[in-house]
């Protein structure tokens, strides 16, 4: 029994690493309808950013954080303005297509760079153990780092000006520009937030497990299910909708192959999808 | 003294239709203009081409002495012109106090959260939605929806308020209450140009009538002047009695 446990706990804490990649496919999303294909290709880069930055400067990783976090940002800025910006408004299509060409470029400049075999950032905090179970150090940091980044983005929305300026844009863009906001700035801002949010998420990873170039795919893939589970545009909702999504890994892992989660998972997408179109934590309002 | 705005020569064209047609008029500083005009007169199209949200095909726009033309709505707001939507768009997912807060932070002056949230609440208490400050947007009536809308563009401390129907859809109450604020509005210094259906309301309250038909100037002047011009008379002939209820208010 203490197995299951300790899983779903292990689940939970990587559940909050997931949840912070959700966020910003979700912030995105909700913000300028724009489903973000190089979603997949940021994380990998946020991995392969921690593993420069710690062979650069082997400090605590965690710290390391603070400046993937702003690489993402000036990443978010040059992806908006190259792919995104142009075709804001038009089809989903387009910004589907756009950002999807804007990965191939990533993973391809990556393999080009780092090929395809695995790297990992030789790093380890030291676990704490509670009876008979030890609580990996890293997962621990690594969750306790995505609700921090989580909170601080909760915050950040609703609590300042360009945060209230990006929900003011998410609720009706053509209102908030009557109020005297230049949605343009405020769209290219919402990007940039959404790509750093899924570099941290990527750099978080790359303590946890070895990874390649090619390794974002999978996390962009339970990003789209966190961020349909928690409904659109609702950043602290994927937060939570990636810990439930943690936790179901961790309760069903000491049983079944690691090879089914996907269906499982994909399994829950899709019954979501149908029956709660707005997502779990969808009010009952109109 | 130069007007606050000037309008020369606006010209807007979509495919085949001319919706503004070289209209010129000016508005001086605490005046009420009033637009009038038969449906589809282009009095929307003219107020979108002034705030910047159609641009011009011709003709320039100055506001307190700058040019205008052709610049977005969200700068626009930045120099003093702030405007409600005829089809009122509350930030759905915000409390009224929250709207109206953004309205003040992103305003003439910039203002950070603090000062703004303080501009909001002075703000609704002169619309009458002190009350309503902690609701959620969406859950406001239409009449309280169209005071949000006043609020929101009052709240960026604008010198010129341009105002979309803000009385259609209200009970007699409701309008003579926005009335009111209107009256309120001018006297604290805010021009105020407006588009209005209600015949009575636009009589009493404009010190001058700009009216529009098929996106042509056809007259300017004192209200009652303006009723009495037979070329105004007969653009409303669609609706019979308009000639009538333009002479009630003499």
């Amino acid at each position: 029994m203490s197995g299951i446990l300790a899983s779903m706990i292990d689940g939970l804490l990587i559940g909050s690493v997931y949840g912070l990649a959700a966020m910003g496919l979700s912030l995105i999303w909700g913000v300028m309808d724009v489903i973000n294909l190089t979603h997949g290709a940021v994380i990998a880069l946020g991995m392969f950013g921690m593993y420069i930055l710690f062979a650069a400067f082997p400090v605590n990783a965690y710290l390391l954080l603070l400046p993937v976090i702003a690489a993402g940002l000036l990443l978010g800025l040059l992806i908006y303005w190259i792919a995104v910006h142009w075709v804001i408004g038009r089809s989903q299509l387009s910004s589907l297509l756009s950002t999807f060409a804007v990965n191939m470029m990533i993973i391809g400049i990556g393999t080009a760079i780092w090929s395809t075999s695995p790297y990992n950032v030789n790093f380890t905090l030291r676990g704490i153990t509670v009876g008979a179970y030890t609580f990996d150090g890293n997962h621990l940091a690594a969750a306790g780092a995505a609700v921090i980044i989580g909170l601080a983005l909760e915050l950040f929305l609703y609590r300042t000006r360009p945060g209230k300026a990006i929900r003011a844009v998410a609720d009706n863009r053509e209102a908030a520009e009557l109020m005297g906001i230049s949605s343009t700035m405020v769209l290219a801002l919402a990007f940039a937030i959404g790509i750093a949010l899924a570099a941290s998420s990527g750099a978080l990873v790359s303590t946890l497990f070895p990874f390649t170039i090619l390794s974002g795919a999978g996390y962009q893939m339970k990003s789209f299910v966190v961020t349909v589970l928690a409904g659109l545009g609702k950043p602290l909702g994927a937060l939570v909708a990636g810990v439930l999504l943690g936790l179901l890994e961790g309760a069903v892992t000491p049983f079944i192959a690691v090879s089914w989660i996907p269906l499982i998972e994909f399994g829950l997408f899709v019954v979501v999808l149908v029956a709660f179109p707005k997502g779990i934590f969808a009010r009952a309002t109109a | 003294m130069t007007p606050l705005l000037e309008v020369s020569g606006v010209s807007k064209r979509f495919g085949g239709l001319q919706a503004v047609s070289d209209v010129s008029f000016s508005l001086g500083e605490r005046e009420i203009l009033g637009l009038i005009g038969p449906n589809g007169a282009g009095k929307t199209t003219l107020f979108n081409v002034v705030n910047g949200v159609y641009k011009a095909d011709k003709g320039t726009i100055k506001f307190a002495g700058e040019d205008i033309t052709n610049r977005p709505p969200n700068e626009v707001v930045h120099l003093g012109l702030a405007r409600t939507h005829q089809i009122v768009k509350p930030l759905q997912d915000m409390t009224v106090l929250e709207n109206v807060t953004v309205g003040a932070c992103f305003g003439r002056e910039y203002l950070a959260l603090q000062p703004a949230r303080k501009v909001a609440l002075e703000v609704l208490e002169r619309v009458g939605l002190a009350k309503s400050a902690e609701m959620s947007a969406r859950s406001l009536t239409i009449a309280g929806k169209k005071r949000l809308e006043v609020a929101r563009a009052l709240a960026a401390h604008p010198k010129l308020l341009l105002l979309d129907e803000v009385l259609a859809g209200l009970n007699p109450t409701e309008i003579t209450y926005m009335i009111g604020i209107v009256r309120d509005i001018r006297d604290s210094g805010i021009s105020v140009f407006m588009i209005e259906h209600v015949m009575q309301a636009i009589m009493s309250l404009s010190d001058r009538l700009v009216v529009l038909s098929f996106g042509q100037k056809l007259a300017e002047g004192h209200p009652e002047e303006v009723a009495r011009d037979p070329q105004v008379i007969e653009a409303y002939l669609g609706d019979p009695d308009i000639a009538e209820k333009l002479k009630e208010n003499d």
